[in-house]
């Protein structure tokens, strides 16, 4: 079998009272996009920081590219993007000074360190206001630096929660193109969202949550089944209708 | 280290690019000196003014003058017992044989103007019993049978000097040291939640404990520079002003300095990290404030008593108390001009302990799943 990108297993998880993750289980592969679908409170978000080891499983398993979140959290850090749903960005620091500090952090070598954050500075299309101070920065731009400080040490796993969501349609359109340009570059492109359209556009397999459980999971069209489009099998599954 | 170093650059240029910190560390060095030469006028003032006497009755031959040289001016009044309370500074009833004086203790011109009352009334007394003996052929001096010959053991002009030093220098250190890092410690803290950059940072491979050394070593240096920023200042004051009384200027002895320079690294690291500590706790900069202003009265408080007490002489136990240890090893060396080494070591194991536990709390607190999950 192909060593999936990120492989969830039985996962569960409890915050606080309230049992978000029963038992979920996947596995997103390099080179596609992968939906993680689901109404608020799925454990969408929950998933995504499991995976990232900002929070430890109550049982079961995450590995990213092989390496044991609970075992080895450092290599997974080292081998993951996060785009997370708060686009939190240090506002007196300029967008260049943004993504180099999170490329030292991410431990890009000196020598390598300019050559990475000036490539990712033209594949974003930051230019125009790279040495600007984030404070004075949009939404959309915001967004780009929030993609760019992620991806600037090369991970091969990117994950995205709910990127779109406060952005224009140009931002938007922008996000997801580059998260196409991503999975074509041979990542595994984790797409957390409620948007199902997006995510019927972009996704390869899809896996739907539905209080913290997996009601559905497979190639996007399978899911849909027979539906004309993708909501319709949804509400079906969360009982919505 | 790489993180620690990468971590503590960020934060100092964020620092410098933060206005609430540099009008904090402005402020220091320019309200020292003011303050300063504020306490220097009052005082040259208080000893230089005239303040007035209200009398009845024959003013004794001689007496007048004598007042009029210390600052002290007659003038007649009705009633003295009445005029003291408010009219004049003080009142005198010149009798036969006796003077009654009437002063409101309760104000502060009243007690300066019968302290030089009587020192004056003292010496017109010696002098009329010596020329009255001195009429009968008789030696003044059987007056003053027992000689009494002052040794001081330091210059009296360097004691007054350390003990104004001894006072204001450790409240200033301190203060400085608290409120200089005060906002940069909450900003790099409860101010990653609030901004919503905890989460991109953690989720870095870079340790968190070293994240955090980073953290405490900026707001460390950013303390140090607060406080270098008003000690500067306070010297360039003091050089510039004299002593209560006019009797020279204050200087720092040779001892004090490198002690001072010990105490305040240490201070810094040690209330960096409970700064730190507690900023972790919050939310948002301004419940990070709600929880660390307390923190500066609970502990500049005791020091400050300390400071009231006239030669108070604590036991080693007082110097495991943070803060107040720090005041009190200041004090020492400034008054005394010499180092207790067994004093400092306790001060320094006490300081360098607050700072680990702190820098530990801060650690736990800021790898705990709450940190991310109530936010």
């Amino acid at each position: 079998m192909i060593q999936a990108a990120v492989a969830v297993e039985r996962l569960e998880k409890t915050l606080g009272k309230n049992k978000v993750l029963r038992g979920i289980s996947f596995r997103a592969q390099p080179g596609e996009i992968f939906g993680l679908l689901g109404p608020n409170g799925a454990g969408k978000t929950t998933t995504l920081r499991l995976i990232s080891t900002l929070l430890s499983p109550d049982s079961g398993t995450v590995e990213v590219l092989g390496f044991d979140t609970r075992e080895a959290p450092e290599e997974v850090r080292r081998r993951i993007g996060v785009v997370t749903a708060d686009i939190g960005v240090y506002p007196r620091l300029s967008a260049r000074e943004n993504i180099t500090y999170f490329a030292q952090l991410s431990e890009v070598r000196d020598s390598e360190l300019k050559r990475r954050v000036d490539a990712v500075i033209e594949r974003l299309d930051i230019h125009s206001f790279a040495d600007q101070r984030a404070e004075s920065l949009s939404s959309g731009q915001k967004q780009k630096l929030a993609i760019a400080r992620a991806i600037v040490h090369d991970p091969s796993v990117l994950m995205f929660d709910e990127p779109t969501s406060n952005l224009d349609v140009l931002a938007s359109r922008e996000v997801r193109e580059f998260m196409v340009e991503s999975k074509d570059r041979g990542k595994c492109v984790i797409f957390s969202t409620h948007v199902l359209h997006d995510a019927e556009r972009l996704c390869d397999r899809i896996t739907i949550l539905h209080e913290g459980q997996v009601v559905a999971s497979g190639p996007t069209a399978e899911v849909r089944g027979g539906k004309p489009e993708l909501e319709d099998a949804f509400l079906d599954l969360v009982g919505a209708s | 280290m790489r993180a620690t170093w990468i971590v503590y650059r960020k934060e100092m240029v964020e620092i410098l690019r933060d206005r609430r910190t540099l009008i904090a560390i402005a402020l220091a060095a320019v309200a020292t000196p003011i303050v300063l030469t504020v306490i220097s006028q009052v005082s040259t003032k208080t000893a230089t003014q005239t303040y007035t006497i209200g009398y009845t009755g024959d003013v004794p031959t001689g007496l007048g003058e004598l007042l009029t040289a210390t600052n002290l001016k007659l003038m007649p009044v009705a009633d003295p017992a009445a005029a003291a309370k408010k009219q004049v500074d003080i009142g005198i009833a010149f009798e036969p044989g006796e003077v009654d004086v009437y002063y409101d203790p309760s104000r502060q011109s009243a007690q300066i103007a019968q302290n030089r009352l009587e020192t004056v009334l003292g010496q017109y007394s010696a002098a009329q019993a010596a020329a009255a003996l001195q009429n009968r052929g008789v030696d003044p001096g059987i007056l003053t049978p027992i000689h009494l010959v002052s040794h001081p053991l330091s210059s009296p002009v360097q004691a007054a000097s350390n003990a104004f030093l001894s006072f204001f220098l450790p409240y200033i250190l301190i203060t400085m040291i608290i409120t200089g890092g005060f906002s940069a410690a909450l900003d790099s803290t409860a101010g990653e939640r609030e901004r919503k950059t905890l989460e991109s940072l953690l989720l870095t491979p870079a340790p968190r404990s070293r994240v955090l050394l980073g953290k405490i070593a900026a707001v460390t240096t950013i303390s140090l520079v607060a406080a270098v920023a008003a000690i500067v200042s306070m010297f360039v004051a003091l050089a510039r002003i004299s002593l209560p009384g006019g009797s020279g200027h204050i200087t720092l002895s040779v001892v004090a300095v490198p002690l001072m320079v010990w105490v305040a690294v240490l201070i810094a690291f040690s209330f960096s990290a409970v700064t730190l500590a507690l900023g972790t706790l919050a939310k948002t900069f301004r419940q990070g404030q709600a929880y660390v202003t307390p923190l500066y009265f609970i502990t500049i408080f005791p020091a400050s008593i300390i400071l009231f007490i006239p030669d108070f002489n604590p036991g080693i136990a007082y110097y495991l108390i943070p803060i107040l240890n720090a005041v009190l090893v200041l004090r020492d060396a400034i008054v005394h001009n010499s180092v207790d080494w067994t004093t400092l070591s306790v001060t320094t194991v006490s300081l360098l302990a607050t700072g680990a536990l702190s820098w530990y709390a801060a650690l736990r607190l800021f790898t705990r799943e709450a940190l991310l999950t109530r936010s």
